[in-house]
């Protein structure tokens, strides 16, 4: 893909993005994710999102294999989030969109969150084929 | 047969569930809050808890429930003392992770097997209810 291509790719997708060495070390943060991880910079992503390389990996790494962006919506700390991810000569920019969470405030804030949650992932589902997200949402029990 | 635990007590609030005292092992948590009404320090929970410290007020008689606040089911423990005041004990019974999908799906089911051990049919029938809400795709 070539830099022009790559550069509007990551125009069109969220602001909120971070660019990944081979050995998925944090090596940019964009402005929106700053506060979040901009001191995360550095690292290596899974050291400080226990639990998300499983969630993460499967996206990153097709993107890695195809050399083409590849797009996802996962659940991951309460949030579901489109993630796109974008090979490029830089690195993988992984673009980041919140679409939902999990209000856990009481049982009944948590049962509205998770129809939202069902929504937002049926409208997405309409979209394309039914998202590994979605069916594990609905194979929860 | 269920076994009851004697919990110490962690706040006490006044009559207008301000917070005026605190245990000395949760002084960390709970002592900046001396002074501050319980329900502007936790928003959204003076309708879960309010009525059970009511109930507790109104009868002079201890209340003791299970309920889901924050992500937390606890047992609360509410005991009426002199001029209004109440002394809160609680012990958490389970906490969802909401990390992933098959976190939160785990620990939802242990949260049902608490609230069967403690046999609190009414939470436990409104954590099914919340869970059927996934299952029928609402």
């Amino acid at each position: 893909m070539s830099s022009h291509a790559v550069s509007t790719l990551r125009h069109a997708a969220s602001g909120a993005y971070v660019v990944l060495d081979d050995d998925d070390r944090i090596t940019h943060v964009s402005a929106l994710l700053h506060d979040d991880l901009g001191h995360r910079a550095g690292h290596v992503l899974w050291d400080h999102l226990p639990g998300a390389r499983d969630v993460y990996e499967p996206t990153l790494e097709e993107a890695r294999s195809t050399g083409r962006p590849v797009e996802s919506v996962v659940f991951y700390a309460g949030r579901v989030k489109r993630l796109t991810a974008i090979p490029g000569p830089d690195g993988l920019a992984v673009h980041v969109e919140r679409l939902g969470e999990l209000d856990l405030t009481s049982l009944a804030t948590l049962t509205r969150s998770l129809a939202r949650i069902e929504d937002a992932l049926g409208r997405r589902a309409s979209e394309r084929s039914d998202s590994p997200a979605r069916a594990s949402l609905r194979a929860l029990l | 047969m269920a076994v009851t635990v004697k919990l110490a007590p962690i706040v006490t609030l006044d009559a207008a569930d301000r917070i005026v005292g605190v245990a000395s092992a949760a002084e960390s948590q709970f002592g900046p809050l001396v002074g501050s009404v319980l329900w502007e320090c936790f928003p959204g929970s003076e309708p879960l808890f309010k009525p059970y410290y009511d109930r507790a007020r109104r009868s002079v008689e201890p209340v003791d429930f299970v309920q889901f606040y924050d992500g937390i089911i606890a047992r609360v423990h509410a005991t009426p003392r002199d001029e209004g005041r109440l002394e809160l004990a609680w012990e958490q019974l389970a906490r969802l992770d909401t990390t992933t999908l098959e976190t939160l799906s785990d620990s939802l089911s242990e949260a049902l097997g608490q609230l069967d051990a403690k046999r609190d049919d009414g939470l436990r029938d409104e954590l099914r209810r919340t869970l059927r809400v996934i299952e029928g795709g609402a």
